[in-house]
C-alpha cells in the first residue's frame, strides 16, 4: 500500500475545520461536563472569600483554574508564620508580617491568567457596618465564608438571607480532621441537571408518526434482515398497542402482567439471535415507568415563585439570579399548561435525545428525524403558550430551548436560613439519635465556634456543656460525641493542610453547582470526618 | 526541631499539623507517639514515593509538602500538555511540552521550603523492587487501569513475611468529573487493586460490524476512520492520537462517513474524545482525592488516627454522596489470593472460545492472552513462529488438551503477572 507523506495529512486537515482555540483547548476537560454554558456562567460569576486561610485559598485555586470570572480574597490580617507553613499559596517564611490577602492574590491569579483577582485588606466586621459595605458583599454572585466567627457569621448570613436577590453564602467550618459546611440559599432553579436516566420516548402514547410507522410494520412482511434490525421503540410500540387491546386498554402492572409482556416479545423473535428483540425486552421497563408527569416535576407545579412573575419584567432593582429564578418559574408555569393543554400530547414535551438500539443506519436516521420533527412541533406548541399567557415575560430563547429539552429533570431547590434549623432543638435532638455521627460533629462544631468566639478555653467539658444547650433538656450525648469532641479538643484552632485541600475540593464543587444550575448542590449541612474519612449530610 | 527561624525552617511552622501530632485524639491507636518522635519520623526519616504528576499527583505533593513529608520522588512519563492547565496547577502555558514530574518537583521545591521532590521522567516500569524497596509508601495519582495493575502486582510481589519492612502500604486515587475513589491497599493484608477490578467501568466497545456496515452515532463514524480507514490508507504508520494533523484526518473522515449517512453530531471535540478515550477531568474532584489519600498517607505515616479501612468513594453531581467501605479480599484474585480463579467452561468449547471469554471477562481484563500448561503450550501471541506454530489449537477443544480441574496459565504483555486459571467442565 503507498504510503501517503505528511503533506497529505496535513493538506487534509486544513479543509474547513481544525483544531479548537486555545482557550477550548484548556477547557476540555471540564467542557465536556458543564459545556460551554456552564463555562460562561463561571466566566461571568463574581465571587468574595473572607478570610486568607488555607481552606480559603484551596477553595480559590480551584475556582480560578475552571475560570472564574472574578473573585475578590477579603483579609485584614498578617501572615503568622503558622500560615507560612500551612497555606500552598503564600511565599513561605518571605511572607511573614505581610498582608494575607495580598500575598496571596497574586499567586492565585497566576494559575489563570483570563480570572480577575482582588485583595481586600479590611476587616469583615468593619465592612459590615456600613451601607456601602454592606452593598459591596451584596454585589457578588457568591460569597464564601471560612471560619468566621460566630457573631460575624451571624450578622453576614442574615445580611445576606433578607432579599432574594442577594447572593448565595456558603459558609465553612473545620479543626483538625472535622468540618462541615452549609449552602444558604432561597432558591436554586436547576435547568440542566445531566441525569443519567434517558426522557420518556413516549411508546405508551406514541405520537401520530412513531404509530403511523408501527402499524404499518408487519412483521409477517418483512424479509430476515429487516426484521432483524426493526428498532426497539416499534417493537415495544406495537407490542403496547397488542397488549392493551387485549387488556381493556391497561397497561401491564403487576409482576405476572409484565412477564407476560417480555414474553410476547420473546416470541416475536424469529431467530434465536435477533438483537433487536432482546434489546426490546430489555427496554419493556419502559413501557410501565413513562407517566405523563413524573411526581417529581408535578411536585414542583405546586410551588409558588419566591417573586412574582409580574415584578420580573421590571429589571429594576432584581437581580441576575432573581430574574433567571423568576423566568425559570415561568417556563414550569407554561410547561403546566403545555401539559393541560388539549392541543398538546397531555405530557410532558419530547426529547429529541435517542439512545442507541440494534439497529440500521435508515432505520435509525429516519427515527432519530422523527423524534427532532415532533419535538421541535410540541417546542413551537411551547413557545406558543408562553407568549400568549406570559406576554409580558421575556424570556430568552436559548433558556426556553434549554428548558424544554430537560423539562423530565429539571428541579428547583428551596434552602434554608444558616443557623434555621438549629433553632428547632428537637429536630436536631431526633437526627443526633437518627444520625449520631454527622450531628454530633456538627454541634460541636458550632460549640467550638462559639467558645472561641466568647474566648472560652477549648476543653471537652466546656464544649459538652455548649451542645447541651444546644439540645432539649436531659438529653443524652452518644459515644459518637465524645468522638467529635476529643477531636476538636485536641485540635480547636488547626487548618491542616488535608483538610484544607479536601474542602477546597468540595466547597468549589459546590461552588460551581450554584453558579452554572447543572447539577445539584447539597442541601442542608455537609459534615465531614477525615479520622474515618466519611462524608454525611443532616439538616438538610 | 529546634528554635531556629530560617527560610527553609521557622518557629511555628507546623502549628496547625503538630496540634495533631502532639496530642492523641479519642479514636487514635494507643500505638501514637505523641510529640518529637512521631515528627522526626515523618519530617526526617520518611522517604515516600508518588506515581503520577497529573490531575491528582500536582494536588498530593503539595498536600504531601505542606503535611511536612520532605523526602518525596515523583514518576511520570508524560509531558504538559495544554490540556492539563485546567487543573494540574503547578504547570503553566510557559511549561507545555515539558515532562511533568521535573516541573512539578522544582515547583514543589520552590514554594514549599527544605522539602526534597526527586523527579523521574520515565514509566514506573523502568524501576525494579529494590527502586520501590527504598519507600515507606507509595500514592498513587494514575488515570491508567494498567499501570495501577502493575505497581499493584509489584508490591503485592515484594512481600516477604520475614520482613515487614517489605510490605509498602499503596493508596490510590482516581476520578471521573464529579465522581472519584481513594483507597488503602495493604498488600497481601487487604483486598488489591486486582480484588476489585470487576468494579470498573466497562470501556464503551462497539461492536466492528456496526462499525463498518450499520453506523447510527457520530461515534461510529469516528471509529470507522480510525480502526478501519487510517489503516487501511496509512497502513503500518501509526496514528498519534496527540497530533492535531492526525485528529484532523479522522475528524474530517469521520464527518464525510456521517454526511454519506445522514449521521449528525461529529466534532472535532468529540472525534477527540473518541479516538483518545478523553475521561472529564476537573480540578475540584482532584482536589478531594488527592486530599483524601493524602490524609490516609499522613495517617499512616504518623498513626496519629485510624486510616481508611480501605475504600472511600464519591459521587458529587447530585449532592454530596459518599461512601465508605471495607472491599474484600478476594481469595482468588491472581495477584494476592494465592488460590486459582476456577473457571467453568463446557466440554465442547474451543481454545478460541475460552480466549474470548477470557478477554470479555470484567475481572480479568486482558488484551491478547496466551494460554499454557504446565507441561505444554496451547497457544502463544508471540513471536510470530510460535503462534503460527500453536494456531490450529484454537480450533481443538480445550477438553482434548486440559483435563478435568487441570490448570492452565495465562499471560499477556499487558498482564504484570501469570493468571492460573483451574478449568472445570459443565
Amino acid at each position: 500500500m503507498a504510503q501517503p507523506d505528511s503533506q497529505e495529512i496535513g493538506d487534509a486537515t486544513t479543509a474547513v475545520h481544525s483544531q479548537p482555540d486555545s482557550k477550548t483547548r484548556r477547557y476540555d476537560r471540564q467542557l465536556r461536563l458543564w459545556a460551554a454554558s456552564g463555562q460562561s456562567a463561571l466566566e461571568s460569576s463574581r465571587t468574595l472569600v473572607i478570610s486568607a486561610s488555607a481552606t480559603s485559598t484551596s477553595i480559590l485555586k480551584n475556582l480560578v483554574l475552571p475560570g472564574i470570572g472574578h473573585f475578590t480574597l477579603l483579609d485584614a490580617d498578617a501572615v503568622s508564620p503558622a500560615d507560612a507553613g500551612n497555606n500552598f499559596f503564600l511565599n513561605g517564611y518571605s511572607s511573614i508580617g505581610k498582608n494575607k490577602a495580598e500575598e496571596a492574590v497574586p499567586l492565585l491569579t497566576e494559575l489563570n491568567e483570563s480570572v480577575d483577582g482582588k485583595a481586600e485588606v479590611k476587616p469583615i466586621d468593619e465592612v459590615l457596618q456600613t451601607d456601602e459595605g454592606r452593598n459591596w458583599v451584596k454585589s457578588f454572585s457568591l460569597v464564601i465564608a471560612h471560619n468566621l466567627s460566630q457573631d460575624t457569621l451571624d450578622t453576614l448570613s442574615k445580611l445576606l438571607w433578607d432579599g432574594l436577590g442577594n447572593p448565595p453564602l456558603i459558609v465553612v467550618r473545620s479543626a483538625g480532621f472535622l468540618a462541615d459546611f452549609f449552602i444558604q440559599f432561597h432558591e436554586q432553579c436547576i435547568i440542566e441537571p445531566h441525569s443519567e436516566t434517558f426522557p420518556s420516548l413516549r411508546l405508551t402514547r406514541p405520537f401520530p408518526a412513531l404509530a403511523e410507522w408501527a402499524n404499518s410494520t408487519d412483521y409477517d412482511k418483512l424479509d430476515p434482515t429487516e426484521h432483524a434490525h426493526i428498532p426497539f421503540p416499534i417493537i415495544l410500540v406495537k407490542a403496547t398497542e397488542k397488549w392493551k387491546a387485549e387488556h381493556d386498554g391497561q397497561l401491564p402492572k403487576v409482576y405476572a402482567e409484565k412477564q407476560a409482556f417480555k414474553a410476547a416479545i420473546r416470541d416475536l423473535q424469529k431467530k434465536m439471535d435477533e438483537e433487536n428483540f432482546d434489546e426490546a425486552e430489555a427496554q419493556a421497563w419502559r413501557i410501565s415507568g413513562e407517566v405523563p408527569v413524573p411526581s417529581e416535576i408535578k411536585s414542583l407545579f405546586a410551588l409558588t415563585p419566591l417573586v412574582p412573575a409580574s415584578s420580573s419584567s421590571s429589571t429594576n432593582g432584581s437581580s441576575v439570579s432573581e430574574q433567571s429564578n423568576a423566568a425559570f418559574h415561568t417556563l414550569l408555569q407554561t410547561l403546566k399548561l403545555f401539559v393541560e393543554s388539549p392541543e398538546g400530547p397531555g405530557c410532558l414535551p419530547l426529547t429529541s435525545t435517542l439512545p442507541d438500539m440494534h439497529t440500521d443506519t435508515e432505520s435509525y436516521v429516519r427515527l432519530q428525524r422523527m423524534y427532532k420533527e415532533q419535538a421541535g412541533k410540541e417546542a413551537a406548541l411551547f413557545k406558543k403558550i408562553l407568549k400568549a399567557n406570559f406576554p409580558d415575560t421575556p424570556v430568552d430563547d436559548g433558556m426556553v430551548d434549554l428548558f424544554v429539552k430537560n423539562t423530565h429533570h429539571v428541579n428547583v431547590l428551596r434552602g434554608k436560613r444558616w443557623g434555621a434549623w438549629e433553632e428547632d432543638k428537637s429536630a436536631v435532638a431526633s437526627s443526633l439519635e437518627s444520625d449520631p455521627r454527622e450531628t454530633a460533629t456538627h454541634l460541636a462544631l458550632s460549640a467550638l465556634s462559639n467558645l472561641q468566639s466568647k474566648g472560652i478555653d477549648v476543653t471537652a467539658d466546656a464544649l459538652r456543656a455548649d451542645i447541651l444547650t444546644r439540645l432539649p433538656p436531659n438529653t443524652e450525648l452518644p459515644e459518637e460525641m465524645t468522638n467529635a469532641v476529643g477531636e476538636l479538643e485536641r485540635s480547636p484552632t488547626a487548618d491542616v493542610p488535608n483538610t484544607a485541600a479536601f474542602l477546597g475540593g468540595m466547597i468549589a464543587q459546590e461552588a460551581i453547582k450554584m453558579i452554572t444550575k447543572q447539577y445539584v448542590p447539597v442541601k442542608g449541612y455537609c459534615v465531614v470526618d477525615l479520622v474515618e474519612s466519611w462524608t454525611g449530610v443532616v439538616g438538610a | 526541631m529546634n528554635g531556629n527561624s530560617t527560610s527553609s525552617d521557622w518557629d511555628g511552622r507546623y502549628f496547625h499539623v503538630d496540634q495533631i501530632l502532639d496530642k492523641p485524639g479519642p479514636r487514635t491507636d494507643p500505638s501514637f507517639l505523641a510529640g518529637d518522635g512521631v515528627k522526626d519520623f515523618l519530617r526526617n526519616q520518611c522517604k515516600i514515593l508518588v506515581i503520577g504528576a497529573g490531575g491528582l499527583g500536582c494536588e498530593i505533593l503539595a498536600n504531601l509538602a505542606l503535611s511536612g513529608f520532605k523526602d518525596i520522588h515523583v514518576i511520570d512519563m508524560d509531558t504538559i500538555d495544554i490540556s492539563n492547565l485546567n487543573r494540574q496547577f503547578l504547570f503553566r502555558q510557559k511549561d507545555v511540552g515539558k515532562p511533568k514530574a521535573t516541573v512539578a518537583a522544582e515547583f514543589i521545591m520552590n514554594r514549599v521550603p527544605g522539602v526534597q521532590v526527586t523527579p523521574y521522567y520515565g514509566k514506573i516500569q523502568d524501576k525494579d523492587e529494590d527502586y520501590y524497596m527504598q519507600f515507606n509508601l507509595v500514592v498513587c495519582g494514575l488515570d491508567s487501569v494498567e499501570a495501577r495493575r502493575w505497581i499493584n502486582a509489584t508490591l503485592v510481589n515484594m512481600v516477604d513475611p520475614e520482613n515487614p519492612e517489605s510490605l509498602k502500604p499503596l493508596i490510590d486515587g482516581g476520578t471521573e468529573g464529579f465522581k472519584g475513589q481513594a483507597r488503602v491497599i495493604l498488600p497481601t493484608v487487604s483486598s488489591c487493586y486486582e480484588c476489585s477490578l470487576d468494579m470498573l467501568n466497562k470501556p464503551t466497545a462497539f461492536p466492528i460490524c456496526t462499525i463498518a456496515n450499520t453506523p447510527r452515532l457520530p461515534e461510529h463514524c469516528i471509529e470507522w476512520a480510525s480502526v478501519l480507514e487510517w489503516p487501511r490508507v496509512f497502513g503500518d504508520k501509526k496514528l498519534d492520537t496527540d497530533d492535531p494533523e492526525h485528529i484532523g484526518w479522522l475528524f474530517n473522515h469521520a464527518l464525510k462517513r456521517a454526511k454519506e449517512f445522514k449521521i449528525e453530531g461529529v466534532t472535532w471535540s468529540l472525534t477527540q474524545g473518541v479516538v483518545k478515550n478523553i475521561i472529564p477531568a476537573i480540578a475540584s474532584t482532584n482536589a478531594i482525592i488527592a486530599a483524601s489519600c493524602c490524609n490516609e498517607a499522613f495517617k499512616i505515616a504518623t498513626s496519629s488516627a485510624a486510616y481508611l479501612n480501605n475504600y472511600f468513594m464519591l459521587i458529587g453531581t447530585d449532592g454530596v454522596y459518599s461512601y465508605t467501605f471495607e472491599h474484600e479480599q478476594r481469595k482468588d484474585c491472581p495477584v494476592c489470593g494465592g488460590e486459582s480463579l476456577d473457571i467453568s467452561i463446557k466440554k465442547d468449547w474451543t481454545v478460541e472460545r475460552l480466549i474470548e471469554m477470557l478477554v470479555e471477562k470484567q475481572d480479568i481484563q486482558i488484551k491478547k492472552p496466551s494460554l499454557s500448561t504446565p507441561t505444554k503450550q496451547i497457544y502463544l501471541q508471540a513471536p510470530p513462529q510460535l503462534e503460527q506454530a500453536t494456531r490450529p489449537n484454537l480450533e481443538k477443544k480445550v477438553s482434548e488438551l486440559v483435563e478435568d480441574g487441570g490448570d492452565i496459565t495465562v499471560t499477556a504483555a499487558s498482564l504484570p503477572f501469570n493468571l492460573s486459571l483451574r478449568i472445570k467442565y459443565i
